[in-house]
């Protein structure tokens, strides 16, 4: 890897504020990212990582966006910002084609028009006007590299999270761009997934590309980036090569999550465990199967005949007690999610049956069913409807109750969001979202706490709170299920591991 | 065999116009009847009937009451209020009104709803239209499916955490005030984020483009077309040249 090339993409950014408010958001922050290198930019939630990035991809413009001073330069040609009118105007669709971005959430990134993934992953190259020859094997490479392949022909709103983000960012690399900014790729990706990842930004930088990681975790995959740049709040706090940050201790500080080397699987923190609550479980399922309703159309008009409807939950029973924790773990697609939704009756078996302290949950209203259990969704932004922190978490309590205002900030306090009470719920970073997210279900203090993919999305700080709230609300007799792509973590807190793979329960190892 | 969307767009938009123009009511009634049995073969019947009563019932309702009540031209008095009159000729001119208005309001919702948007949206842009152009009319398709599955996201958040919501459609529209202010909120915010990746995409650009999708266009069907166009043309020529035939 050459250090004396011109830098693919490089910015010098005095201050970034955003349109309406006094304090930048960015400042001070010299940055240069080497054809033919990776770059990790670790920082907590809030340091400013996503709204570089989308500075740096042309996603969020110096001008309509928020008002730069400095300067941004690609490819040898550097613009120019004095926060004046008379700034250059950056045209997104040209910038776009030297700089791929995946952003945080991979629903950003997909159109919306296209009816199929594969469609999706070339709408890019029909922009560019490339000949179709060239996309059908540009689209057929890319798959390959990111897993799509069996994926090609599905709508892309029928795809799991993990398989969101394949897309995404099959959609960024697959035009060959000079530079490739991901924002927390690695998040809600399976370990298959966290693989192809891995080899597909192996390769890209083999093939000269700039890759710039933006991540809260300092992954294992991370450890082989050429630069890691520390930023905490706005600005670079610490630069260089993952050892010497790892020794100066800048990942602590900034509030970055460091994950262990996989050294085997470690055993379950608190295995054997038996449950000091007495009566029924908490939760049971007895042989639950579920099918998604067939959605195409029937008849005459039908546009593209359509795979059978796939069963998503094969017989499923278990029981969980009081106090306990399970962990379900599978990877990307093997229904999860729907699992989940089960739960708290948003879906109802196809076949079986649901127990919440040993009652059928069968054939109730989700609403009812929300006072004994409360799901946090794997996207907040599913979950958040609200204008300020403090009506989400109020909604659906008892209105006008002491006892309402309390909990309102029982929870609030217990995910340390209660001096952010005011705030829109969309103004905060991800990782505080997700900790919202949480607190609007703790205020209803649910028997069962049913979390989808946890860790996703929080940083340092924000797990550790989860790791305090799963702890003692488990403390006081709830019983948690929650489900993760991250073995790891859940071998860390979880009393019992199961495994879902394409719909079926199976033992952990 | 697969119609070309604009084919299906040719022949909905004819039958629309001669309908109109010819305005006889037995051929209206006639359209609406083969629309409403089209629909009912294709499968759109269900989804199709809440946009049509949206659309046709304040319409035939507004038409019966201006003309059905004030008709000047109307002798055969069958009940009088005041200055109102229901008349005989007046409902016969309300009921050919309304059934010309219903078989246009049929075949062109049928189109809509049958239509494979991704397809259409191919078929433009290969013609050379103008990609934002083409997005404008594919959003306009998708924009419903779109509202009501991310209506149905806030529900399934706000039902997760305690609002109770009866099964039924009665049961959702009388949750509905909770979720109208979200609703309007996070689309306006989602706009934002999804104009973003567009333009990043290479969506702005003026270059030439091209479609992964292939749509075929057989060329008896390009001949339907110009026939079809012809029809169209013809039955306004002949409405304007003998503009009493009909009605």
């Amino acid at each position: 890897m050459s250090r004396s090339s011109p830098p693919g993409l490089a910015a010098g950014i005095e201050e970034f504020v955003f349109p309406g408010e006094q304090e930048p958001v960015l400042a001070g922050l010299e940055v240069s990212f080497a054809a033919g290198s990776l770059t990790a930019v670790l920082g907590g939630s809030g340091s400013g990582k996503s709204t570089l990035g989308r500075l740096l991809a042309g996603w969020l413009l110096p001008g309509d966006g928020g008002t730069l001073t400095g300067f941004l330069e690609l490819a040898g040609t550097r613009l120019r910002f004095a926060g004046t009118t008379a700034d250059p105007r950056i045209d997104p669709g040209s910038w776009g084609r030297q700089v791929g971005f995946v952003p945080q959430d991979p629903a950003a990134a997909v159109s919306t028009v296209r009816a199929t993934v594969a469609e999706e992953l070339a709408f890019g190259l029909e922009n560019a006007g490339v000949d179709r020859e060239s996309m059908v094997s540009a689209v057929r490479h890319t798959a390959a590299l990111t897993g799509l392949t069996r994926l090609l022909y599905r709508d892309p709103a029928t795809l799991s999270g993990g398989q969101l983000r394949r897309l995404a960012i099959g959609c960024a690399v697959i035009s060959r761009p000079a530079v490739l900014i991901m924002d927390e790729p690695f998040a809600s990706l399976d370990t298959d997934g966290a693989e192809d990842l891995a080899a597909l930004v192996r390769n890209v930088v083999r093939d000269g590309a700039a890759v710039v990681i933006l991540s809260q975790r300092a992954d294992v995959f991370l450890h082989n980036a050429d630069t890691w740049l520390v930023l905490a709040g706005g600005t670079v706090a610490a630069a260089g090569s993952p050892t010497e940050i790892v020794a100066a201790g800048a990942l602590e500080m900034a509030g970055v999550v460091r994950t262990r080397p996989h050294t085997g699987l470690r055993p379950l923190a608190d295995a054997g465990y038996s449950s000091a609550f007495a009566g029924p479980p908490a939760l049971e399922l007895r042989d639950v199967s579920f099918t998604y309703r067939a959605a195409q159309r029937r008849g005459w008009f039908r546009a593209q005949p359509g795979p059978p409807a796939d069963i998503v939950l094969h017989g499923l029973s278990l029981a969980v007690s009081a106090g306990e924790i399970l962990a379900v773990a599978g990877p990307n697609g093997a229904g999860k999610s729907t699992l989940l939704r089960h739960l708290n009756g948003l879906l109802q078996p196809t076949a079986g049956s649901v127990l919440v302290k040993g009652r059928n949950i069968g054939g109730q209203p989700a609403g009812r069913v929300a006072a004994e259990v409360g799901l946090l969704f794997q996207q907040p932004r599913d979950q958040l409807f609200e204008r300020t922190v403090e009506r989400e978490v109020r909604f659906g309590l008892e209105r006008r109750q002491p006892a309402a205002d309390q909990a309102v900030q029982q929870a609030l306090a217990a995910v340390g969001l209660e001096h952010l009470a005011g705030r829109h719920p969309a103004e905060l970073p991800a990782s505080q979202q997700r900790l919202l997210a949480l607190a609007t279900v703790l205020a209803r203090r649910p028997s069962v706490l049913a979390l989808d993919e946890p860790t996703v999305a929080l940083d340092g700080y924000g797990l550790a709170a989860l790791d305090r709230v799963v702890r003692s609300t488990t403390a006081e007799g709830a019983a948690v299920v929650l489900v993760t792509h991250d073995l790891d973590y859940a071998r860390s807190i979880a009393h019992r591991l199961v495994r879902l793979d394409a719909g079926r329960l199976l033992p952990a190892d | 065999m697969r119609l070309h969307p604009l084919t299906s767009l040719a022949a909905a938009g004819s039958t629309a116009v001669i309908t109109t123009a010819a305005a006889s009511w037995p051929l209206s009634v006639t359209v609406i009847a083969v629309a409403a049995g089209l629909s009912v073969a294709g499968g759109v019947a269900r989804r199709m009937l809440p946009a049509v009563a949206v659309i046709l019932v304040p319409l035939v309702l507004s038409l019966l009451a201006m003309h059905g009540l004030f008709f000047p031209e109307g002798t055969t008095v069958l009940a009088q209020w005041g200055p109102a009159r229901v008349t005989v000729e007046g409902l016969h001119f309300a009921f050919e009104r309304a059934s010309q208005l219903s078989a246009a309001v049929l075949v062109l919702l049928l189109w809509s709803f049958t239509i494979s948007v991704p397809d259409l949206v191919a078929a433009l842009s290969t013609r050379g239209v103008h990609a934002r152009f083409a997005f404008v009319v594919a959003s306009t398709l998708t924009l419903l499916p779109a509202i009501s599955s991310r209506l149905g996201r806030i529900r399934q958040a706000q039902e997760a955490r305690g609002l109770v919501i009866r099964p039924g459609i009665v049961g959702r529209a009388g949750a509905f005030r909770w979720q109208a202010v979200p609703l309007v909120l996070s689309l306006v915010e989602e706009a934002g984020t999804r104009a973003a990746a567009l333009q990043a995409r290479g969506f702005g650009s003026s270059g030439p483009r091209t479609s992964y999708r292939e749509v075929p266009d057989p060329p008896a069907q390009r001949w339907v077309r110009v026939v079809l166009l012809l029809a169209a043309v013809a039955a306004i020529a002949a409405r304007l040249w003998q503009p009493t035939a009909g009605a």
